[in-house]
């Protein structure tokens, strides 16, 4: 895109260098914002059809335009800031919430090439930019100055970095299949992966297990049902959002569903194919790669969903012992394996 | 002693019990509606029968059937119980089915005793009887269709209250109870017959629709609208006093009170003085508690303080005053406003010795200058009751309608100092004589000649049983007075000492009847409930509680020590009595030496151990020796029997009563239902 | 453990089990229906908003017997009766509900032995204050006047059976 302002406008590199990755954050921000809108009304609707319920069904044809609705009910709503929370901490912890969430989107590839920071360390930058998103809640929950929240936070934080370590090792096994961290990389590893014809790394038997425990230990991180212990009402009021109102309580929200995109978007990316068609067809070519991208994140949010309405909220001792006495030595397992294996193949020689 | 069983268990009655009594013993319930207690058997609901043997083979109205020796009666066969429904299945044939509109629901002999005796439904399909309406006067309500002639009512009036006003026309189902040309009942105790009727015929007609009895609070008290000291209950609903009604107390009411002490319930919530004034310049004007206090402060009376006490006021309340003034360092206490001043040294001297019981035994009476119809209406019923048994009444004084024989002996007090001859020799040759000497003969002097007369006719005497009988009798007129008494609140001089040493500051303790003209030198701090002639001529007036609105002791004429107990709160700004008084001594910066109600009763008791017990107090012997002359004519304080007092003056219903009854004003248009 | 059980364990089958279940109620009819555009029936005993009915000539059928406001086990009724003026018949001066204490459990219609007071089929009263759900006697004689025909239609409804 700099190449194209450059010599459509006649700009100066460092100029069309600058204006370029600003239409590019907003070309991937906006669009994100919008479909986090839509991804929530979509989430309420599969919810409540598998509760044999209609959803939301009154703003707008077929209720589309209820997140619309919520977020102006939002923006009008009075911003209360309790008096003996820390004001500061209080206002920037939603606003570190919402601001990591769109920074890991920039090493996403939409397509060949498609890529805001086309990163060597993209898988890196993703695993750091993530572990900063539980900053936001512990904040919130610290400066509340309010139990519930701040049990909330100590939550959030352990279950945070209990998922993490599994999540290191499962991704570790997807980097040394790919051969590096770089996720283009890891979608172009990922052509004909399997028998030449299929496109992703899931198919893979070896890293099948690794893909579910990385949709596992994804809604983990996310906090999504049944993992939403920081969140659970019966406990804990509302969790660390009790005391926020108005944008900043929207902020979480925009927040924690980007989030969730976010971690249906490396699920597409690191284990099926990402922009690439399911198969290695040239048919399934013409259609272009962000759509399939879109297409898979899609897919893996009804995913979330369908889980969101199926699985009773776990308890926190469960939550624990998977996350530590499953997940951890089962993913080192495979570490060992997959490493094992791709030495005793001769894949890197 | 006859012997009977009932339902096989043997048991005792007394000789001339009837069966239905013989079963009460027993514990046994037998519904009625007829029979009464005080009332003479009637025997016409027959709702009471039982199964008798030896007998005929049917059923038989237990009220009226003396029980023998041997008899064997079951109320609980079933040839009773079929009896009961026949009889209720009648009863009900041609009474409406109006209870949701009867203000008798709730405490209504019908339809208790339907749901508890009668068959489940109805099997009568034609047309009901309905009666119109009679006009009874301002106090009862008549819905004569809901009438089973019981005729209770025309019992009552006729044995009780002694007026020929209800009685029954026609006959048959065409019965129908009415008053004589359907003229108001204009007897003192008429609207007792509203407790007396046992569905919703006669039903009060101030208290028309305002409440259903499960609603009410009910708290136990003392009638003070006259020395009677008539037992009540205060029916309440939130902080408003709905209705009074008698309770039971053989020893005082019966189970009577007069109409005037039911009727001053409507007086409870107007004209009242529900916040404390000043007088400035000439007016009053309402100011705050803090400066009520703060100008009874300024007046700064030292000792020159004295107390007047009103006609209805508590023990307590006279103690706490009296308190306060001795504290101050007077003496100066007063009950009598109207300015007597007999001798009061020995209380049983001023006492109704005889009791109210004990009056009806009595078989020679001479009355002195007492209008014992509207002095004392309950008293009246028992004079009634002992000239049925035979005594014979001698008035001195005017004429008055008696409710039974009685002889005027004329008007001049004189008539006491030698009294004719024939009423002397009736006296002298009864076996219990007594002597009642009212009010307006104690104006008269008449107190130390009666004393004569009873030392010379031994009016105490030791009957034949063994027991002792006391004739000599002065009825008071205020519920405050006999308390007053107990406490000092007597001048040698009556209220002239007090006008006499002309102290700075009155405190008038709720008393309408005085002349405050004559205090017009003193600020005259009114503690008292109703904006009436105190509180007109007061400089400060300091809101206090009605009788209803605090606990407090009584002592009725006859001496009898009676505890009420609060019903509701004080409205407004108002105060308990003993709290005003508390307040006052601390602005006055004295120590009157109590700080609750608790402590006050007592140092009450303390002062005079005769208030902290219930019942007849101890007044020893009459004074002997005592000679004086009585003078003048007598003449009745009482102009209007139903306006004695500022809570009467105040009740809408008594005003009513006065102008229709006392005064031939036309009854009020009411509304046909 | 068993091997079935550990093989269970191993591939979620539990979990595959109930997802294909939810599955399944994804693409089944609605169990709701689209409420402000359609309603379910109503029984003629639903217990819905109070009314105060009056006769078919205009005249209140309230008398002020208070049997509801005794029956009524959350005290939400208030009642004042007197005379009334014109003719001295027995009607209240004033009839309360409080709408926030009513537990709808409809023994106030059931007291009523003239069926003045009744529970209308309305369930659609929500108001913007909490002094609106105070009710008075204006308010319920005006509420009786608006679904008189829905009440007298459901009573008639019901009569067989009472």
């Amino acid at each position: 895109m700099t190449a194209f302002f450059q010599s459509v406008f006649g700009w100066s590199y460092e100029l069309a260098w600058f204006l370029s990755t600003i239409a590019g954050i907003l070309l991937i921000a906006l669009p994100l914002m919008l479909g986090v809108a839509m991804i929530i009304y979509v989430d309420r609707k599969i919810w409540a059809a598998m509760a044999l319920r209609r959803g939301p069904n009154v703003v707008g044809p077929l209720g589309i335009l209820q997140s619309f609705a919520d977020g102006l009910k939002v923006f009008l709503q009075e911003t209360i800031v309790p008096t003996a929370a820390n004001k500061s901490i209080f206002v920037i912890g939603p606003i570190v919430t919402f601001t990591v969430t769109l920074l890991a989107w920039a090493v996403i590839p939409f397509n060949s090439g498609a890529i805001l920071a086309d990163i060597n360390v993209g898988l890196l930058y993703v695993l750091a930019i993530s572990s900063l998103g539980v900053y936001g809640t512990i904040m919130a929950g610290w400066a509340s100055n309010s139990k519930y929240p701040f049990f909330s936070a100590m939550r959030a934080s352990a279950q945070m970095i209990s998922y993490e370590v599994s999540i290191g090792f499962i991704l570790i096994c997807v980097v040394l299949w790919a051969g590096s961290f770089n996720l283009g990389t890891i979608v172009e590893a990922q052509r004909g992966h399997v028998f030449g014809i299929i496109n992703g790394f899931v198919a893979n038997p070896l890293l099948f297990p690794m893909w579910v425990m990385f949709l596992i230990s994804g809604m983990a991180e996310t906090q999504r049902a049944p993992f939403d212990l920081t969140e659970a009402e019966s406990e804990l009021v509302a969790g660390y959002q009790t005391e926020y109102s108005s944008m900043a309580f929207a902020l979480f929200w925009l927040g924690e569903y980007g989030n969730v995109l976010l971690m249906c978007a490396l699920n597409a990316t690191l284990f099926w194919g990402g922009y690439l068609p399911p198969l290695d067809i040239p048919v399934l070519y013409l259609v272009p790669g962000v759509v399939w991208l879109l297409l898979k994140i899609f897919f893996f949010f009804f995913i979330f969903s369908w889980v969101k309405a199926t699985v009773p909220r776990y308890r926190y001792d469960q939550l624990m012992r998977l996350g530590w006495k499953v997940f951890l030595p089962v993913s080192l397992l495979f570490v060992v394996l997959v490493s094992g294996y791709l030495m005793y193949t001769g894949h890197f020689a | 002693m006859p012997k009977v069983k009932v339902d096989g268990v043997e048991l005792e009655v007394p000789a001339g019990a009837t069966v239905l009594q013989a079963c009460e013993l027993a514990g046994k319930e037998i519904p009625r509606f007829c029979y009464h207690e005080r009332l003479s058997i009637a025997g016409n609901c027959r709702m009471c029968l039982v199964e008798v043997k030896p007998g005929p083979p049917k059923p038989q109205a237990s009220c009226a059937l003396p029980a023998s020796e041997g008899q064997e009666i079951r109320t609980d066969s079933e040839m009773v119980k079929k009896a009961r429904e026949g009889v209720m299945e009648f009863l009900l044939i041609n009474h409406p089915l109006d209870c949701p509109i009867c203000d008798q629901g709730g405490e209504c002999d019908l339809q208790d005793q339907s749901v508890a005796y009668g068959r489940g439904s109805s099997r009568y399909h034609e047309h009901k009887r309905a009666v119109t309406e009679k006009y009874m006067g301002p106090l009862i309500k008549t819905v004569m269709t809901r009438c089973i002639h019981c005729t209770r009512c025309v019992r009552f009036s006729e044995e009780i209250a002694g007026v020929d006003e209800i009685g029954a026309l026609y006959r048959g189902e065409a019965t129908q109870i009415s008053t004589y040309l359907e003229k108001a009942a204009k007897h003192e105790m008429s609207a007792n017959v509203i407790d007396l009727c046992p569905v919703g015929a006669l039903t009060s007609r101030p208290y028309a629709f305002e409440a259903r009895p499960w609603e009410l609070k009910k708290t136990l008290s003392i009638d003070v609208s006259d020395a009677i000291g008539a037992n009540i209950r205060v029916d309440a609903r939130g902080r408003e006093v709905l209705r009074i009604l008698p309770r039971i107390n053989d020893d005082v009411n019966e189970e009577w009170i007069s109409d005037k002490g039911r009727y001053m319930a409507d007086g409870l919530g107007k004209r009242r003085l529900d916040r404390p004034y000043i007088r400035l310049d000439g007016k009053l004007v309402p100011v705050s508690w803090a400066e009520a206090l703060a100008a009874v402060a300024k007046i700064a009376p030292g000792n020159s303080v004295a107390a007047v006490a009103g006609d209805m006021v508590d023990a307590e309340t006279m103690f706490a005053a009296k308190k306060l003034v001795n504290a101050l360092g007077g003496s100066l206490l007063e009950g009598r406003q109207t300015g007597l001043a007999y001798d009061c040294s020995n209380l049983a001297a001023v006492n109704f010795n005889t009791t109210l019981n004990g009056i009806e035994t009595a078989d020679a009476i001479l009355i002195v200058g007492s209008h014992i119809r509207w002095e004392a209406p309950l008293l009246n019923a028992r004079l009634r009751k002992a000239v049925k048994r035979g005594a014979k009444v001698f008035v001195i004084g005017p004429k008055w309608d008696t409710t039974f024989p009685a002889e005027f002996l004329g008007e001049d007090a004189d008539i006491l100092n030698l009294l004719p001859a024939h009423v002397w020799a009736a006296l002298n040759g009864a076996a219990r004589p007594a002597l009642i000497i009212g009010g307006a003969a104690l104006a008269k002097g008449a107190l130390e000649v009666g004393l004569s007369i009873a030392e010379q006719l031994k009016l105490v005497r030791t009957l034949d049983d063994g027991t002792v009988w006391n004739g000599f009798n002065v009825l008071h007129m205020a519920a405050s007075r006999m308390a007053s008494l107990m406490l000092g609140y007597a001048q040698k001089g009556g209220i002239a000492d007090l006008v006499a040493a002309k102290p700075k500051m009155l405190l008038s303790l709720g008393a309408d009847e005085v002349d405050y003209t004559k205090f017009a030198d003193s600020m005259i701090v009114y503690v008292g409930h109703h904006g009436d002639k105190g509180a007109h001529a007061a400089d400060v007036i300091l809101p206090a509680a009605a009788f209803t609105e605090k606990s407090g002791t009584y002592v009725n004429t006859e001496g009898r020590v009676q505890i009420a107990d609060q019903a509701v709160f004080a409205p407004g700004e108002a105060r308990e009595d003993w709290t005003i008084l508390r307040a006052m001594a601390d602005a006055l910066g004295v120590n009157v030496g109590f700080d609750s109600f608790d402590e006050l009763r007592a140092a009450m008791t303390a002062a005079v151990p005769a208030l902290g017990v219930e019942g007849l107090a101890d007044y020893g012997a009459l004074p002997t020796g005592v000679t004086g002359k009585a003078a003048g004519t007598i003449a009745y304080p009482i102009k209007d029997f139903y306006l004695t007092n500022p809570v009467a003056r105040a009740s809408e219903t008594l005003q009513r009563c006065s102008a229709e009854l006392l005064h031939g004003a036309e009854p009020q248009a009411e509304a046909a239902e | 453990m068993t091997v079935g059980q550990l093989i269970k364990s191993f591939t979620l089958w539990e979990f595959v089990k109930a997802h294909w279940l939810t599955l399944k109620y994804f693409f089944k009819p609605k169990a709701t229906i689209n409420y402000p555009f359609e309603k379910n029936p109503l029984s003629p005993r639903f217990r819905g908003e109070h009314a105060l009915r009056r006769y078919p000539n205009g005249e209140e059928r309230c008398i002020a017997c208070k049997l509801c406001e005794a029956i009524c086990p959350a005290q939400a009724i208030t009642i004042e009766a007197a005379p009334r003026g014109e003719d001295g018949s027995r009607r209240t001066t004033r009839y309360d509900i409080d709408m926030t204490k009513c537990i709808f459990c409809g023994f106030c219609q059931e007291a009523c032995p003239v069926d003045a007071i009744v529970e209308g089929p309305n369930f659609e009263y929500a108001t913007e204050t909490r002094a609106e759900l105070l009710y008075d006697k204006a308010k319920l004689l005006a509420n009786g006047d608006k679904w008189e025909r829905a009440i007298a239609a459901n009573l008639e409804a019901d009569a067989a059976y009472r």
